[in-house]
């Protein structure tokens, strides 16, 4: 396994903290999402709700997933410093096992922002795609950006390294957005294909809608599991849709979620695919159980926010202030804090 | 360690896991800027409610509830930080004084910085030496957890009510001891009642060789080496043997006061002619037959004689050991109830008599159990009237609620052992030298020979003790079926 960009992570995230030896910052923890900003032109989505059944196939197929998590953990006087971290998740044997990878920490400043992002996307992905160009993120876009290079390595070594399994990607598998290049997502594709995998995303949310409704809330009463297709989503360019869109409602509670499936494998293997997943995994509100452990894997507790702001004061002897919430000094009981304002 | 909080006179510290601090404990907060420190004690040690710690703890196990397998590849080495994070605990400490200019005031009014407040381990040697708990007549009574020795001054327990209770088998008899042989061993006159002969033997080391103390011990074992002559008795105790020892009815009472005195003017007061005058006496049936019962309670008892020869004189004994310092033992073993009360009886009025006319200067009482043998009434008198007297009272029981709550709350000292039962803790923290929750909660988790000592003693300072090893021959063992069977 090439681990190239977990060690640029870490060299970067030392040199990062470096810089911010003996300052203060200020406690701030906020945690980020990955928000899908794409333009999509959903007049022509169609959504067919003549339920495809799932027929649960219980041939033992791997499963695996990934996720990433990325949290802000204080500001300096001079940038924000951010956590990240990944994990995987798969299931085999009738068990499930996981690897974590961070975090890794980082001060990201307007002076060093370029370096750390271009130095990561250089350590794994430019030496196949030469004639990308870097496109440097803003400050704030910065800890997703840093956190969807994690997540594209992870998917690649999962791909390679999977054989005949089920892959299960957390949003959906639209491409050509700054953060998934179309190469990109279209190389991890081709790896997983390669080795008989099937690349499966899956959308909490979705603001896909036909006649007015979210595609996710017209739902027959048929039989569960079943999967809803759809058709003609335009996405504008250079968005590029890589996946056939399905509705999938795995269990017989009342959610379902935007299913995302390569595009280039055949329909039926498709239907199949869902099938080995239902047959071979387990499902808590209808989502994916090694899904839902690689979110909750990765994401960051309260209690390790604490433990890294201790790690930077104790490691890199950051003295911790705290700056007033301008909100609240201004404004009082009405003043509710930066995240809500 | 940090200070977090502080309501009333509890104080709340957050402590690191490589600051290591136990229930019992003592802590010092000092304010450099207030020119003062508090003095805590660890009551509890919690876990701190770190924000996260559940989500911590539950993402470990997946629906199928057995634990998720799993690598992290953590390179920055942030799990130990975590860890250390998760296993904060948070000490709930009881605040017992404040140090200001080299002196020790009982006030926890004032707040100390939490910023600025340093806070650190106070060893025992040291508080006991800030809070003069040693002084001129030293005993010692165990090793603390610091391996210091928790010494305290015999004259604190001079003038005080004492109370030893613990759970069965903990050690309370033989700090009973302990205590009994060192305030021997400083001249005191020191009267045992011992339920279960376990006293008689300490004039011997463990190895049955005569010790220090072989000659200040007397054991006197009601009806073989300890009887009264009639003759010498005086109407007052025997009335009091009658009246509250074999519950005698007033008006029989009264026949018998009368016959007593009569025999007495004659220079005929025998155990014959009592039965002799019982059996003769002109009244009502009722009357005679409640005599002539009381008198053969007493007879059977066989701790009355008519020979002279043969009675032990108490007077003399207790007289004795006012002048050298010495030790009665009443052995009450083997000893039936009404036996019991009525030598009880005997030597408690023979007491009062010996203190109240001044020929004893005053006695140190162990009673073990004492609701098998002590009438109601006399918890009163021992802890309000007889201390006067002089007579100072140590209690032992291994069921707190037998001794009354009112003799809790005059409690000058307590010696308390472990008890895991929510009732008896109860009840022992009704005493007014004790607070509630240092009791339950220290108690509670107390080793085997461990005690809490709270009181006058250690000058209101808990202090938590292993009892130290005597050599005596205690006898104290329970016997056992099954020992050296294997």
């Amino acid at each position: 396994m090439d681990t190239t960009l977990p060690q640029r992570f870490l060299e970067q995230s030392v040199h990062s903290l470096k810089q911010v030896q003996q300052q203060t910052f200020q406690l701030n923890q906020q945690p980020f999402h990955q928000l899908n900003t794409y333009d999509q032109d959903p007049a022509n989505l169609q959504l067919n709700r003549t339920p495809i059944q799932i027929k649960p196939n219980h041939q033992e197929t791997t499963i695996a997933a990934i996720d990433t998590s990325t949290i802000k953990i204080g500001e300096t006087s001079t940038g924000i410093i951010v956590a990240i971290r990944g994990a995987t998740v798969w299931k085999q044997n009738r068990g499930y096992r996981y690897t974590r990878l961070g975090p890794f920490i980082f001060h990201i400043t307007e002076e060093n922002k370029k370096e750390v992002y271009n130095t990561l996307e250089r350590a794994y992905f430019t030496t196949r795609y030469e004639t990308s160009h870097f496109y440097t993120p803003s400050l704030l876009q910065m800890p997703t950006r840093l956190a969807s290079l994690l997540e594209r390595w992870l998917q690649t070594m999962i791909a390679k390294t999977v054989t005949n399994g089920l892959i299960l990607l957390d949003g959906s598998l639209t491409s050509g957005t700054i953060d998934t290049p179309v190469y990109r997502m279209k190389d991890i594709l081709d790896l997983a294909r390669k080795n008989q995998n099937v690349i499966l995303a899956f959308s909490k949310v979705t603001t896909l809608r036909t006649n007015g409704y979210l595609i996710t809330d017209q739902l027959p009463s048929s039989e569960t599991p079943y999967l809803l297709e759809t058709s003609g989503l335009g996405l504008r360019p250079p968005t590029v849709l890589l996946g056939e869109i399905y509705v999938a409602r795995l269990g017989k509670s009342n959610y379902a979620f935007r299913l995302d499936i390569d595009k280039e494998i055949e329909a039926q293997k498709r239907v199949e695919a869902v099938e080995r997943l239902v047959g071979n995994d387990l499902y808590n509100q209808n989502y994916p159980e090694t899904l839902r452990l690689s979110h909750i894997l990765c994401t960051f507790t309260a209690n390790e926010v604490l433990a890294m702001q201790h790690f930077i004061t104790r490691k890199h002897g950051i003295r911790i202030i705290n700056r007033p919430d301008m909100h609240r000094l201004l404004f009082g009981l009405f003043g509710k804090g930066e995240i809500c304002a | 360690m940090k200070l977090y909080k502080k309501e009333g006179n509890i104080v709340q510290i957050l402590c690191f896991p490589t600051e290591n601090a136990e229930k019992g404990d003592y802590l010092m907060i000092e304010d450099s800027e207030a020119g003062k420190a508090l003095i805590a004690q660890v009551i509890d040690v919690q876990f701190a409610a770190i924000p996260g710690v559940l989500e911590e703890l539950l993402r470990t196990l997946p629906d199928g509830g057995e634990p998720i397998q799993g690598e992290d590849i953590d390179p920055m080495e942030i799990a130990p930080h975590i860890t250390y994070i998760q296993d904060a605990s948070l000490l709930i400490c009881k605040i017992r004084a404040t140090f200001q200019n080299d002196v020790l005031s009982p006030s926890s009014s004032w707040l100390p910085s939490r910023s600025q407040s340093l806070i650190r381990k106070l060893s025992i040697p040291l508080l006991l030496r800030l809070a003069n708990v040693e002084g001129k007549l030293p005993i010692i009574l165990g090793g603390t957890k610091d391996a210091s020795l928790l010494t305290i001054d015999a004259s604190t327990i001079d003038g005080t009510l004492n109370i030893i209770t613990g759970k069965k088998g903990c050690g309370k008899s033989h700090l009973s001891k302990l205590l009994m042989v060192s305030l021997l061993g400083y001249g005191a006159t020191v009267v045992v009642f011992d339920l279960n002969g376990e006293y008689s033997s300490l004039g011997f080391s463990a190895d049955g060789k005569r010790n220090m103390y072989f000659d200040k011990i007397h054991a006197l074992t009601p009806s073989q080496n300890f009887k009264v002559a009639v003759n010498q008795l005086h109407l007052n105790v025997v009335m009091g043997i009658l009246i509250h020892a074999l519950h005698l009815p007033g008006t029989s009472a009264r026949e018998f006061r009368r016959m007593w005195k009569q025999l007495k003017d004659k220079g005929n007061l025998t155990l014959s002619s009592l039965g002799e005058a019982i059996r003769n006496l002109n009244c009502n049936q009722h009357v005679r037959d409640a005599l002539s019962s009381r008198y053969h309670s007493l007879v059977n008892s066989g701790f009355f004689t008519d020979t002279p020869a043969e009675a032990t004189l108490l007077e003399e004994c207790l007289l004795k050991a006012n002048d050298k310092g010495g030790a009665l033992i009443v052995n009450l073993k083997n000893t039936s109830t009404i036996d019991r009360q009525i030598v009880v009886e005997y030597v408690l009025g023979k007491l009062v008599d010996s203190l109240s006319s001044w020929k004893l200067k005053a006695a140190f009482l162990f009673a073990e159990e004492a609701h098998l043998y002590l009438r109601e009434t006399y918890w009163d008198d021992i802890v309000t009237r007889m201390r006067h007297f002089g007579l100072f009272t140590t209690f032992v029981t291994n069921q707190p609620d037998t001794i009354r709550e009112n003799i809790y709350r005059q409690a000058d000292n307590i010696f308390l052992f472990n008890f895991t039962n929510e009732h008896d803790l109860d009840v022992v923290s009704r005493a007014a030298r004790v607070d509630a929750e240092t009791v339950r909660s220290i108690a509670r988790d107390l080793p085997p020979h461990h005690c809490l000592t709270l009181g006058r003693v250690v000058h209101d300072f808990p202090i938590v003790a292993r009892v130290r090893t005597l050599d005596l021959k205690t006898m104290g063992e329970t016997r056992l079926f099954f020992k050296n069977m294997n």
